[in-house]
């Protein structure tokens, strides 16, 4: 999370609109779940591979890294739905064990096929999305989409202090690590709980100075930023409408 | 002008615990306008909450804290604009910045005076480049360095026009090279008449930069004066832990060696003393 974090601030797609690409990859996403077409999903896997790590200018290998993450889960996954286990084998093929088989048919492997494409597809739709665009930047598209205040306030300042409590929790750890806190495994975990309470104890406290620091700036109960602006383009917005056309009109005619 | 009183406490006693103990006790003085004032005093010696009890974010459990003259109208309104008027930048820009966008995180404070967006936006043009933040105004927060989060906590305080502006340790945990920014900063703001409170623990610094310097103690003001008058007072400070500013030392034993006249003023900086030398006639 944190590479994507860091990656999103790096990226050449970073001052395009946040709308455009919010718009973008969510709508890819919806038709690529929707029509669950394997040749669509493959389309959509490789072309927002390609706007990422070529347009994005994101190194290929963290990318395909980064990949990975879903991969061992989606591996998991694939099994279980192309396998079965059954008293009567089916046509691919058959593994005896006593009365019972583990097998798999052209459909069941073709589904979990389908599955497989589409939500590798899915992901790199996301991962389009959070590779290229600040976290600040999506919140403000959400609020733009009339998301509830609470909730993007919530989530703004919970962005902020993941990293104000990462950087925390790496200190206490580090100042546990020179005193031995981890010399066997008993002792670190002891640590670890302590770790984690006084983390809380801290988080508590900040939250407290944060709210004086906050009332010092006339806070009264609502956040109000502004927002940098980077203007959508009429040819950006063009091709993306001609991209999901053309998605569209595959996932008809696949049907 | 000059002179007059902007903020003055009177007898302000203030507790975290309900009376238990006071972290303000009995506590009076008075600011003046344009000045610039060096807080000084141990951890623990009110310093702090001092400030919070001056732009009402701290309540005195007794006593009156008075702007311009008037006592502070705790009512919703009168505390907004008390606040506009009395800005703090925090020891830790950690608990100050609660944004991951530098320009979301100084827009914060403009936008809460009700001031139209364009106007804001210019405004938070303006004080990035008077801070020198713009170089690094497309950074995150979290990816800035202490030194640069100091400038944009500063940048959110400036950017509400405030009379005072109150610095919490502003030079704690900074390089050389951000000490001068932030202190140039500081210069800047007196340049523009905003009376500026510090807290700090350089007595150096104090010595050469203050008008007046102030000692905490105990929750309440040990001493309050022209720099050249408190820091004359050796036995409070031995008590308060502080040391004598080194061009004081040095002005003291040099004239008792009969090397400076007696008749000479006291230089404030150690470079004003090197220069009074330089003058002296080599032997």
């Amino acid at each position: 999370m944190l590479i994507i974090d860091k990656l999103s601030y790096q990226s050449k797609l970073r001052y395009v609109n946040a709308g455009e690409k919010f718009g973008f990859s969510v709508a890819t996403l919806i038709l690529c779940v929707a029509s669950r077409s394997v040749l669509l999903g493959i389309l959509v896997f490789a072309v927002m591979g390609i706007l990422t790590v070529w347009k994005g200018g994101i190194p290929l290998w963290r990318y395909l890294k980064l990949m990975t993450i879903p991969l061992t889960f989606l591996m998991l996954n694939v099994v279980i739905l192309g396998l079965s286990i059954r008293r009567t084998p089916l046509e691919v093929f058959a593994i005896s064990f006593g009365n019972w088989y583990l097998t798999a048919s052209k459909e069941t492997l073709y589904y979990a096929f389908q599955i497989f494409v589409t939500a590798m597809a899915s992901v790199s739709c996301l991962y389009f999305l959070s590779c290229n665009t600040p976290m600040t930047d999506i919140l403000n598209v959400l609020k733009k989409l009339r998301c509830p205040k609470l909730l993007i306030e919530l989530m703004m300042l919970i962005y902020r202090f993941i990293f104000v409590l990462l950087d925390c929790a790496h200190e206490i750890s580090i100042s546990q690590k020179s005193r031995l806190g981890n010399i066997d495994y008993r002792t670190s975990l002891k640590s670890f709980g302590t770790l984690v309470s006084a983390l809380f104890v801290r988080a508590v406290k900040r939250s407290g100075f944060l709210y004086d620091a906050m009332e010092s700036r006339c806070y009264d109960g609502d956040l109000r930023v502004l927002c940098e602006d980077h203007p959508p383009k009429k040819k950006e917005i063009l091709m993306i409408l001609c991209f999901e056309g053309l998605l569209l009109a595959i996932a008809v005619i696949v049907r | 002008m000059m002179n007059e009183v902007i903020l003055k406490a009177e007898n302000v006693f203030y507790s975290y615990d309900d009376g238990k103990t006071h972290s303000l006790n009995g506590l009076s003085l008075e600011i003046r306008r344009g000045k610039k004032i060096a807080v000084m005093g141990a951890n623990g010696s009110g310093k702090s909450t001092f400030f919070l009890c001056c732009n009402g974010v701290y309540r005195p459990s007794e006593g009156t804290i008075y702007f311009h003259g008037k006592p502070v109208d705790y009512s919703r309104k009168g505390l907004l604009q008390l606040r506009q008027k009395v800005g703090i930048v925090f020891q830790d820009p950690d608990n100050q910045l609660f944004s991951a966008s530098v320009f979301q995180e100084i827009s914060f404070g403009i936008l809460n005076l009700g001031v139209p967006e364009e106007e804001a936006r210019k405004e938070v043009e303006r004080i990035m480049n008077e801070m020198e933040i713009t170089p690094y105004r497309d950074r995150p927060t979290h990816a800035l360095s202490g030194g640069q989060k100091k400038q944009v906590s500063i940048a959110d305080i400036l950017i509400m026009k405030p009379e005072i502006v109150i610095l919490d340790e502003p030079a704690a945990a900074l390089d050389p090279k951000h000490t001068v920014l932030v202190n140039q900063a500081v210069d800047r703001m007196t340049g523009e008449g905003i009376t500026v409170m510090m807290a700090t623990h350089d007595v150096n610094y104090a010595m050469e930069w203050a008008d007046e310097v102030m000692i905490f103690r105990d929750g309440t003001v040990a001493a309050h004066g022209v720099p050249e008058q408190v820091f004359e007072d050796k036995q409070l400070l031995r008590e308060t832990n502080l040391e004598q500013p080194a061009v004081l030392q040095l002005f003291d034993s040099l004239k008792k060696k009969g090397i400076l006249k007696e008749e000479l003023p006291l230089p404030r900086s150690l470079g004003a003393l090197l220069q009074e030398i330089e003058r002296l006639p080599s032997r």
